[in-house]
């Protein structure tokens, strides 16, 4: 399994107890999906390995689990894997319907404005807090929208076409610089 | 020390003028400033403000869980690019 194929869920962050068991940060959007986790690839010197879950529980709101990991029985064991990281499959992240999308499934999606037509493709989502901004090559020039319920109109999957309705003078102020 | 409750908040007065008149002919063009310290008023709902980060215009949709923080917040000057293998978050 090449890590490319796979998301990031988080870390190990510290041993627990003295039965082998770990505190898990889940890097997530929601941590509830993942109660029932089977298995997990940790990056032990840069290669992933498959680690089975035999328990895991979630701290109540909290992005934090406790799990106990089969072939892992000892603190040192345990120890071992203090500050890896957790990797999962892409295809077992949650699907999304509708409109919802995935930051890294709309890049190379091309965009199609009301007013403009065909923009350009999407090279990247710019996560900043509270306010997620999508990265558009438009020729030589990028354009940025800002990725909003009020500006997405409609998701295509099957031609990875987004179209939107951008505010009047958004696009001219990238375009005309 | 916070911001006397004598004086308001600070909103950049062309700013607000501006976002005052669009409200008024019920227009939504997109307003720049570079006056990252104005704070975020009702008015201000349903428009789009580029603010500049020092670099070029970051475009702000303004929703209501904005009110009441400063524009800035929302267009930062330095990019964090996050974990290489990122991919959980999603825009639902």
């Amino acid at each position: 399994m090449k890590q490319d194929d796979c998301y990031y869920l988080g870390y190990v962050t510290k041993t627990f107890g003295y039965k082998g068991e770990v505190f898990i940060f889940l890097d997530v959007d929601d941590p509830s999906y993942y109660k029932e986790l089977e298995s997990v690839f940790i990056l032990l010197e840069g290669k992933l390995i498959p680690f089975f879950v035999q328990k895991i529980s979630l701290r109540p709101n909290s992005p934090e689990a406790v799990v106990r990991f089969q072939d892992v029985d000892t603190p040192e064991k345990a120890q071992h894997l203090a500050g890896s990281e957790l990797y999962l499959p892409l295809e077992l992240l949650p699907p999304l319907k509708g409109n919802a999308f995935y930051f890294h499934e709309i890049v190379g999606y091309e965009v199609i404005d009301k007013q403009y037509g065909d923009l350009g493709k999407i090279t990247g989502v710019l996560e900043f807090p509270g306010n997620p901004v999508f990265q558009i090559q438009a020729g030589k020039k990028e354009v940025l929208i800002p990725a909003n319920d009020q500006i997405i109109e409609r998701l295509d999957r099957q031609n990875k076409k987004i179209h939107i309705n951008a505010p009047e003078g958004l696009i001219d102020l990238y375009l005309n610089e | 020390m916070s911001r006397s409750l004598k004086k308001g908040p600070f909103i950049s007065v062309k700013l607000e003028k501006k976002i005052l008149a669009m409200a008024a002919s019920n227009k939504k063009s997109v307003v720049k400033t570079w006056s990252r310290a104005s704070m975020i008023s009702p008015e201000f709902v349903g428009h789009t403000v580029a603010v500049h980060n020092g670099n070029k215009f970051i475009p702000v949709y303004i929703t209501e869980n904005m009110v009441g923080h400063k524009l800035g917040e929302f267009a930062p000057t330095r990019i964090f690019r996050g974990h290489a293998g990122k991919k959980d978050k999603a825009k639902k």
